[in-house]
């Protein structure tokens, strides 16, 4: 039932020349980059810079003006429901069916794509086994940002996209939620996320793109960029300390993980 | 298949685990029953007189002064559709008039009364003897009386809560539809469920599908649960049948389904959604008959209301519960009904927005 696609090759997305115009401003302005199968791919930006905008565009939830997407060989805007079977999404600002818990919430989300999911078994994914009987106004705020994980996973897609899946965290859930990121593209999928944390893009991201005013201004692994920037003459004003505040923080909280 | 039962089954246990929805579908509708049906309105209903026999001029002039009387009403026909009608308990007096009626000729006329309503039949009773005393003062000097032979009808008691319950059903099928669907959708929308849900490959229209089939379920809870709880503990004389009942209830929640999907296309917002649905909701609680007889309504605002779809709804669930109509019987209810389905699916399906 699945077109394969050309599925040899090793670019999973490639985003040519997106574009967005909402009325008089141009969100999204001739967007292009592509992102390797197993890779963990990072969207950084200002707000406002169009990074939600581009995303959606490729999720099939808003039109493309101009430009293609190719996903897994497949052409977003002419094949959506293929698309949409090979793709997990997290949307930045979305919730769930009230009074259903956890449990039923991804066996309901899993019959929309035709599957029959083991709950426990994605729950575990996201270190969530334990609140299976809850519903999601009961989580907090970083549980909440693990279901959402584990709800874009039940269709075992090959694409995950995490819009800002760390925002509003403390830096222990930060940190718990990249374990969960990480584990998930061990499992050999690929990850496409965005964030305002630098350190996060620096720390899990295997290739960033940073967007400014709708245009990608730059597109390699953090090293490369950080390496380009040393290598123009770049120098720190104030000499970088030792340990910074969230070391301090990390410290005395504990860095080990804890349930938060 | 699979999928639209899922969804269905997943909406219901939502619905079913949400506090307000029962109190609102269940709880309130038996409390209306239940406040109204002791508060007795019964003294405001107009005494039903039927009239048939002789229609010369004294009969005619008669007949007259009876309906000027402010608290009657009058009905002619032939004696045995109001002897049909006494016995339905839709009259309380039938009064036969004698061949070549006159007031001057002490013919006996016979009245028939409803047994099941002593305080109309006797307050009729005088009524009529006053009018008839009348009527022989005009032509004789000494008023001889004319004689009346009264004759008891075992009738249905037809109760304020037979005449509610059925309304009042309808009312909450009404509301339900109404506000359930258009509050819930886009509460729905507002949260952003409706957005998670289109970057999966499902249709939106297995899920509006779904969605018609829970209220329909519910629907049919509701009808159980009044007729239910009105034979056990409110003495409902239910003539009808359960199925009947159900398909009359279940056409009338598809007109109602979909005045709620219009009003959930055309609001942006919760806070539009409430307005928008009392204007729809209020006039036809307030003048369809659910409370009280639409005959007592102004002449031109009757005319009106008699094309309210929930005016269709409650005349038909009415007859069905008091009367035992099935529905060859309904008709002009069913018909009603169709045509306000056609026209509010086609005006929802034109205003309809997912996002
Ligand atoms: N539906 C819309 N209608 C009109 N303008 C929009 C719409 N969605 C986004 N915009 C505008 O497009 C621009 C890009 O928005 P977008 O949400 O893509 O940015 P973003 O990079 O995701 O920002 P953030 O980091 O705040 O999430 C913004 O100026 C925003 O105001
Ligand atoms: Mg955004």
């Amino acid at each position: 039932m699945f077109q394969t696609g050309v599925s040899v090759s090793p670019v999973i997305l490639a985003v040519n020349n997106l574009c967005k115009r909402y009325g008089e401003l141009v969100a999204v302005d001739r967007v292009s980059f592509s992102v390797h199968r197993q890779e963990i791919f990072g969207i950084l930006g200002p707000n406002g810079a169009g990074k939600t905008s581009t995303l959606e565009m490729i999720e099939t939830l808003r039109p493309i003006d101009a430009g293609t997407v190719i996903l897994d060989g497949l052409d977003v805007s002419s094949h959506p429901r293929q698309v949409q079977q090979r793709i997990g999404v997290q949307l930045q600002s979305a919730s769930f069916f009230e009074k259903l818990n956890l449990k039923e919430l991804l066996l309901l989300l899993g019959e929309l794509y035709g599957r029959v999911v083991d709950p426990m078994e994605l729950l575990s994914e996201v270190d969530l086994q334990d609140r299976a009987k809850a519903q999601v106004e009961q989580l907090s705020g970083g549980q909440q940002q693990r279901f959402s994980i584990a709800a874009s996973l039940v269709n075992d897609p090959l694409l995950v996209f995490l819009d800002e899946p760390t925002t509003g965290l403390d830096p222990q859930a930060r940190r718990h939620l990249w374990g969960v990121i990480r584990r998930i593209r061990s499992e050999g999928k690929t990850v496409v996320l965005t964030t305002h944390y630098m350190e996060e893009a620096e720390e899990l991201c295997d290739r960033v793109a940073i967007m400014d005013r709708g245009r990608i201004v730059a597109d390699a692994p953090p090293r490369t960029l950080i390496g380009d920037l040393l290598a123009s003459g770049f120098k720190k004003e104030r000499v970088e300390r030792l340990a910074n505040l969230e070391d301090v923080f990390l410290h005395l909280t504990g860095h080990a993980l804890q349930e938060d | 298949m699979r999928l639209q039962w899922k969804l269905t089954v997943a909406s219901l246990k939502m619905f079913t685990r949400q506090k307000e929805a029962i109190v609102w579908t269940m709880l309130l509708p038996l409390f209306m029953v239940f406040l109204f049906g002791f508060v007795s309105f019964e003294g405001m209903e107009k005494i039903q007189f039927g009239v048939s026999g002789a229609e010369n001029e004294p009969a005619a002039r008669l007949v007259g002064r009876l309906g000027e009387v402010r608290t009657v009403q009058v009905n002619r026909g032939a004696e045995s559709a109001e002897l049909e009608q006494l016995e339905a308990g839709k009259r309380h007096l039938v009064l036969v008039l004698p061949q070549g009626f006159d007031p001057a000729g002490k013919q006996e006329l016979r009245v028939l009364v409803n047994d099941g309503t002593p305080e109309e039949t006797q307050m009729g009773l005088l009524i009529l003897r006053k009018v008839l005393d009348d009527a022989t003062f005009g032509v004789q000097s000494a008023p001889d009386r004319i004689p009346m032979a009264i004759q008891s009808v075992a009738s249905r008691r037809s109760s304020y809560i037979d005449f509610l319950l059925p309304g009042v059903l309808s009312l909450a099928i009404m509301q339900s539809g109404i506000f359930g669907v258009a509050f819930g959708f886009v509460s729905l929308r507002k949260r952003g469920v409706l957005r998670r849900l289109s970057v999966t490959p499902m249709k939106p229209q297995d899920f509006i599908a779904a969605q018609v089939a829970m209220r329909l379920i519910v629907l049919l809870a509701q009808i159980v649960v009044l007729v239910g709880v009105g034979i056990l503990f409110f003495d409902l004389q239910f003539m009808g049948r359960l199925l009947d009942l159900f398909a009359m209830g279940l056409l009338g929640g598809a007109v109602f389904l979909a005045i709620g999907f219009f009003l959930a296309g055309i609001a942006r917002t919760e806070d539009q959604v409430v307005p928008l649905a009392n204007v729809v909701s209020l006039p036809m609680m307030l003048l369809s008959g659910v409370f009280f007889s639409r005959a007592n309504l102004p002449e031109p605002v009757r005319v009106v209301t008699e094309f309210f779809p929930l005016t269709y709804l409650a005349d038909g669930m009415r007859s069905i519960v008091l009367e035992g109509s099935t529905l060859p019987a309904l008709w002009l209810q069913l018909v009603g009904l169709g045509l306000w389905s056609i026209l509010s699916v086609w005006a929802a399906v034109r205003v309809f927005r997912w996002e």
